[in-house]
């Protein structure tokens, strides 16, 4: 059970319970997961657990020779000879590039030309099996011609005049920007405090545990193509379909099975969709493509890899002044979230402190490695990396604790920030003050012994964006609701659960909405056909999202109920009230009747009752503030709101192997409202998990070719149960009145404070700061044996 | 070439044409059709295909299936009571909210099963130790360790 | 990716089973517990025509302990069998612990101690306390038997002393004096599904003042091609009372003695740095235990 449960938030005194919208039964409630039994039982159907009849399976051949080579030539013939071969598919078949950003979009469904990437499908095959298509790909014989390898993104610009990755960045930029609010230079000058810092981050991967898989069934009399995917974007899937299949969307339909975690990997059209597809609509029949490991380890579009330089300034008193910031980001082969991922580095620096000058240049650069794109937290957990290490080594240089400098600088309800990105509400202090008491900080800082740390980070991250990613002003989701005699309340919306829980979330706010219970309510999400519209799981977008729409329906909805029920009832239908499924007035309460059978009056007299609900986001634009223009790329980072959060890290370094152990961390989180509190427990715990790993040893190997060295689980390291520490997370109290039900997100907010926060106990426990993760125990050894060689060369005793 | 091999798999028996090549995880799921076990790595890597032979954990993607022959099954499908109720295991994971995305969980609920057996009254580090093979990528184990915690009491107290 | 095909063969005997290698000969592959065997197929590195799967040979199972004479265990018996023995961690601590220490519950179910010798992996668990112990091994064939430590057995990275037509049937464990303890200690990137940076395992004995050490072997897995014995330790700390400073002499001189490698898990530098804090932090254990005798 989480902090919720045990307190009573939503009983305020003297405000009766008919007009406290706060006072909730179905939200708030740490109800188990509707898909939880089904799961449980193995009975959850996945995309790879799929079979339809004559179905068939797909394999993509790939470059394991070259990270960066032409294609001269492709011989697929004795594939084609193989028995139980039934056809073969080349880049060259669908050339038509795809890619969620529409203005970036550089990929192809297999390769054309040339490969970018060791690992890059360069052709496909169909076969009765499996193992045969395997077989066959063995067989397809790719002549290549080897191009110079560009590894790292400086040497990339740098021998761009000798070697560019894509004809149209001849300088091996993807995207570049600057962006500046106020006179940064000039409030520099007036800054009592200044440090400079630069950091790297490393490239984790997503590493749900579920490989993509697809399912492609093309109907070659009606030319319909269903396609069931293991993905969290089943528009944007649909979309880029429609463009490589060149079929209008309306003759595809896209169907998710449950899916196995995607943290932002299945967050882009995958070559397995596009390959199942093709296969399908050449042969007539189903085929399956289910990724191996390696192969999402070579596809999987994982973090950029980030390499910053900072400058921050303080006035005397403490309060930041400026901040100057210079991103580099490695973009690996192809374009996919690169433009949104690097404006959203930008944009981090406006949050969670007040920020009145800022600065920033930042360039994406390609790269002949896998292509980065949208992690957990995506443009949000490098920026916070630094900030929040350099804000402690500022309160560090002010002689103060880190907690007072960032109690000190946090923003409250209703900041507006430099780049006009609007922040409704916030409890970012309380965060902080609640990780803080509960952790003991304070007295902990400073004060352990020597290979024990404690360290502090904030975070924040958005609640959805402010704009498709395409030029569009429909809205983000709509929400259907059906209420009937037959299915009762249903719930249609073509949202993408992927195992954060959308589903039981959307019950709980439908049911609070319509007065019923959560129990009653069923929810259809993952379909673009039977859903209503929804732009899919990402930006931590779908709660307040949903939530919206949900509440529009279900106002209707109740509008129709209320008049039924007050002609039977003999009174007027606004002074009636919905509630744990009864209609009653609020005035006379003996006035009441069951909400089913108001149901059954209706739909007998006037049929099934369905409603749709419709979710816009504010569209605030990209500005300075102060002088009004526009500033490029700066639409990126606002959201309708922002939820926060502050973790406690307490760390054990072994000082002689270099090991660092996180022991227990404090958490304290503003999601707003939270509809099911053990679902944020849970979403926040995986979280800290998460880039717990990222920050200590996972990391993606390449050698000097652009070899990946480590695309598997014994060498591609994530966390184990061994590795968890002990966590006490805390919702912290929080209602945003600008949100339905009041809610913000916690899906991605919770991962920013990781890195800083272990990083600044690491210093804390060894008196060594760390400007680049993952921190390993070979470069904690290393820092050790400088720092000592430094104190013993020194002799004065001095440290 | 393929050879006849009985599997017996949740109580049922199911004489099941194999090559030696094939894995126990894809006869399971392809040839006897119960597709809870689960394939992550295909390397023994990460938990997701584990299931019981003879009460044993194994990793039955790197396991051959041909090596079975003869041997009892159990996989997630065979967790529940006979009357379809969820067994102590599988209700503590979904009440203590221990399943997320869920691709992980047939493997965790095969090798929960297989440690309480083995261990009814594990201890913290025994459940860390012993469920280490199976990597979960949502959940941060947190809440699976309590739905083992709990499992095991309301397990021992139907002993009693 | 899926293995190549090939013939299975599951013989009952001994007997049965040297008939077969002695018929297909090096088209052959031995299956003990597939754990390496399977993933190496699986990533093509090898593709044997034939596999013997030898699990359903009793006469290569168990582990049996006979007061005075040792201990005696099948190659094919579990790494958890071994992990769960009371027996074998009552006499061989050391070797329990690291069985215990080996990938993951799944895995220790699956392996086998054969294996895990026989795959000549420098960074496998077991053979470096099973050497500490002074175990030799049995390799049988269809004309007799031959015997030799372990660490004659194990020749290099997976190269092994097997002719064709021979198998690795058992362990022996000499007794252990009563008052040997036997430590293990690992180090890798996580605690847990590791392969192991460094691994080592010690045994030490003290006399009767329990301060002078009677005997001590240290050997150290992952730093060389194959479990290397440090006879610089027995030679620093033999016959001396034992002290910090003494172990911490002994741990660098185990450093001297370490061949490291650098791969995608770790450098040669840092792995040197290891061998001296687990060899002293070992040491010390092992010590502070052999008090307690």
């Amino acid at each position: 059970m989480g902090a919720w449960d045990q307190r009573e938030n939503y009983v305020r005194e003297g405000k009766p319970s008919y007009l406290d919208e706060r006072r909730f039964t179905q939200v708030g409630r740490s109800v188990p997961r509707i898909d939880g039994p089904a799961k449980a039982k193995g009975e959850s159907i996945y995309t790879a657990d799929m079979v339809l009849p004559n179905m068939v399976y797909g394999k993509i051949k790939r470059c394991k020779e070259y990270a960066h080579a032409k294609i001269k030539k492709i011989d697929c013939s004795k594939a084609l000879a193989l028995p139980g071969v039934l056809a073969v598919l080349t880049g060259d078949e669908a050339p038509n590039k795809w890619g969620i950003v529409p203005a970036s979009a550089n990929e192809t469904a297999l390769a054309v030309d040339k490969v970018r990437f060791y690992g890059e499908g360069v052709a496909a095959v169909a076969a009765i099996d499996e193992e045969t298509a395997e077989a066959a790909c063995d067989l397809i014989e790719v002549e290549y011609e080897p191009l110079p390898v560009l590894l790292d993104p400086f040497e990339s610009m740098a021998r761009a005049s000798e070697v560019i990755i894509h004809e149209n960045a001849p300088d091996n930029i993807m995207h570049k920007g600057d962006q500046i609010y106020g006179d940064v230079d000039k409030a520099f000058e007036k800054c009592e405090y200044i440090l400079e810092r630069e950091f790297k981050t490393g490239r984790p991967q997503q590493c749900y545990i579920e490989p993509m898989s697809a399912v492609a069934s093309y109907d070659t009399q009606n030319g319909l193509l269903r396609l069931w995917a293991s993905s969290q974007v089943p528009h944007y899937l649909h979309r880029q379909m429609s463009i490589v299949l060149e079929m209008p969307m309306s003759k595809i339909r896209v169907t998710l099975p449950t899916v196995g975690g995607g943290f932002g990997g299945k967050g882009e059209a995958a070559s397995s969709e596009f390959v199942a597809c093709l296969l399908s609509r050449k042969l007539g029949m189903p085929v399956k493509v289910t990724y191996d490991r390696d192969e999402v380890f070579f596809t999987s579009k994982g973090r950029h890899p980030c390499y910053m330089k900072w400058k921050i300034g303080l006035d005397k008193d403490g309060y930041i002044q400026a901040v100057d910031f210079d991103n580099t980001l490695d973009k690996g082969a192809y374009a996919g979230w690169g433009v949104v991922v690097m404006f959203y580095t930008a944009s981090m620096v406006h949050l969670p402190y007040k920020v009145p000058n800022a600065r920033t240049h930042v360039r994406n650069v390609y790269t002949n490695k896998p292509t980065t794109g949208a992690m957990r937290g995506l443009g949000g957990v490098q920026p916070r990396f630094a900030m929040e290490c350099m804000l402690d080594e500022l309160a560090e240089m002010m002689g103060i604790s880190p907690y007072e400098l960032k109690m000190k600088n946090a923003i409250e309800s209703g900041y507006t920030a430099i780049n006009n990105m609007y922040t409704p509400h916030t409890e970012y202090k309380k965060c902080l003050q609640t990780a803080v008491e509960k952790s003991g900080y304070l007295e902990k800082h400073g004060k352990l012994p020597f290979g024990k740390g404690i360290g502090l980070a904030g975070g924040y991250y958005i609640t959805g964006t402010a704009y498709t990613l395409y030029q569009s002003y429909k809205p983000h989701t709509s929400v259907t609701i059906k209420v009937d005699t037959e299915g009762g309340v249903t719930v249609l919306c073509a949202a993408a659960e992927i195992g954060q829980g959308c589903n039981t979330v959307m019950a709980q706010m439908a049911a609070e909405a319509l007065g019923v219970h959560y129990e009653d309510v069923h929810v259809q999400t993952g379909d673009t056909e039977i859903g209503s519209f929804d732009l899919g799981s990402f930006a931590s977008r779908l709660t307040y999202g949903s939530g919206y729409a949900i509440r529009e329906a279900a106002k209707e909805i109740n509008e129709k109920l209320k008049a039924m029920a007050g002609g039977v009832l003999g009174c007027r239908a606004d002074q009636l009230i919905i509630k744990d499924r009864k209609i009653y007035s609020m005035f006379e309460p003996k006035f009441t009747i069951d909400w089913a059978t108001v149901v059954q009056k209706y739909v007998n007299s006037v049929g099934a009752l369905i409603a749709t609900g419709h979710f816009s986001p504010p569209r605030r634009k990209g500005i300075d503030i102060i002088t009004g223009n526009r500033v490029q790329g700066a639409n990126i980072g606002h959201s309708p709101t922002f939820g926060f959060s502050c973790q406690v890290h307490e760390v054990d370094v072994d000082v002689e192997t270099g090991r660092v152990y996180v022991k227990k961390v404090t958490e304290a989180g503003d999601c707003g409202t939270a509809v099911n509190p053990m679902s944020v427990d849970g979403q926040v715990e995986g979280s800290i998990v998460f880039n717990m790993g990222a920050a200590l040893y996972e990391e993606m190997k390449f050698d000097a070719n652009g070899k990946h060295l480590n695309p598997n689980f014994h060498d591609y390291k994530c966390p184990t149960f061994m590795e968890m520490p002990d966590m006490d997370t805390n919702i912290v109290e929080s209602y945003d009145p600008t949100a339905p039900f009041g809610v913000k997100e916690t899906g991605e907010g919770a991962v920013q404070p990781t890195f800083p926060a272990i990083t600044n106990a690491i210093y804390d426990a060894i008196g060594v700061r760390f400007y680049e993760v993952p921190i390993t125990p070979e470069m904690i050894l290393k820092a050790l044996k400088e720092k000592k060689e430094k104190e013993a060369g020194c002799g004065c005793g001095c440290s | 070439m393929k050879q006849l091999i009985k599997l017996e798999i949740n109580g049922r028996v199911y004489d099941v044409p194999v090559s030696p090549r094939d894995v126990l995880a894809d006869v399971i799921r392809k040839k006897v059709g119960l597709t809870g076990t689960k394939k992550g790595c295909g390397m023994g890597d990460c938990g997701a295909c584990t299931v019981l032979v003879e009460g044993k954990p194994i990793l039955s993607c790197i396991t051959l299936a041909i090596t079975c022959n003869g041997k009892k099954i159990t996989t997630v499908e065979g967790l529940a009571l006979p009357d379809g109720q969820m067994h102590p295991i599988q209700e503590a994971f979904v009440n203590q909210g221990a399943i997320q995305c869920g691709f992980c969980t047939p493997g965790m609920l095969m090798s929960a099963k297989g440690l309480l057996a083995r261990n009814p009254k594990p201890s913290l580090y025994d459940i860390k130790h012993e469920m280490s093979g199976n990597i979960c990528r949502c959940t941060g184990f947190k809440r699976i360790i309590e739905a083992i915690e709990v499992a095991s009491e309301t397990m021992s107290e139907g002993v009693k | 990716m899926f293995m190549n095909q090939f013939e299975y063969f599951a013989p009952k005997t001994p007997g049965e089973a040297f008939e077969l290698m002695g018929r297909l000969g090096s088209k052959a592959r031995i299956l003990a517990g597939g754990t390496e065997l399977v993933i190496l197929m699986k990533d093509r590195i090898i593709r044997p025509e034939c596999l013997i799967d030898i699990n359903n040979i009793e006469e290569f199972k168990g582990i049996k302990y006979e007061p005075g004479k040792g201990m005696v265990i099948g190659a094919t018996t579990k790494i958890a069998d071994i992990q769960y023995s009371e027996i074998v961690k009552r006499k061989y601590y050391a070797l329990a612990d690291a069985a215990g220490e080996i990938g993951s519950s799944q895995v220790r179910h699956m392996g086998t101690i054969g294996g895990n010798s026989c795959n000549a992996s420098p960074s496998a668990e077991t053979p470096t306390p099973l050497v500490a112990y002074g175990a030799t091994v049995v390799v049988s064939s269809a004309t007799g038997e031959r015997e030799m430590p372990l660490e004659e057995f194990i020749q290099g990275v997976r190269m092994i002393d097997l002719k064709e037509g021979e198998l690795l049937t058992k362990f022996k464990l000499p007794e252990p004096s009563p008052k040997l303890v036997g430590r293990y200690a690992y180090m890798g990137a996580r605690d847990a599904n590791e392969i192991d940076f460094v691994n080592m395992a010690v045994t030490l004995e003290l006399e009767d003042d329990k301060q002078t050490v009677k005997s001590v072997k240290l050997v150290m897995g992952s730093v060389f091609i194959k479990p290397l014995i440090s006879t610089a330790v027995t030679a620093l700390l033999t016959g001396q009372k034992f002290s910090d400073e003494l172990a911490a002499k002994a741990a660098e001189a185990t450093q001297g003695e370490a061949k490291p490698i650098t791969d995608v898990r770790a450098s040669a530098e840092y792995r040197h740095e290891i061998v001296g804090v687990l060899a002293r932090r070992l040491l010390k254990e092992a010590f502070g235990a052999a008090q307690e005798v």
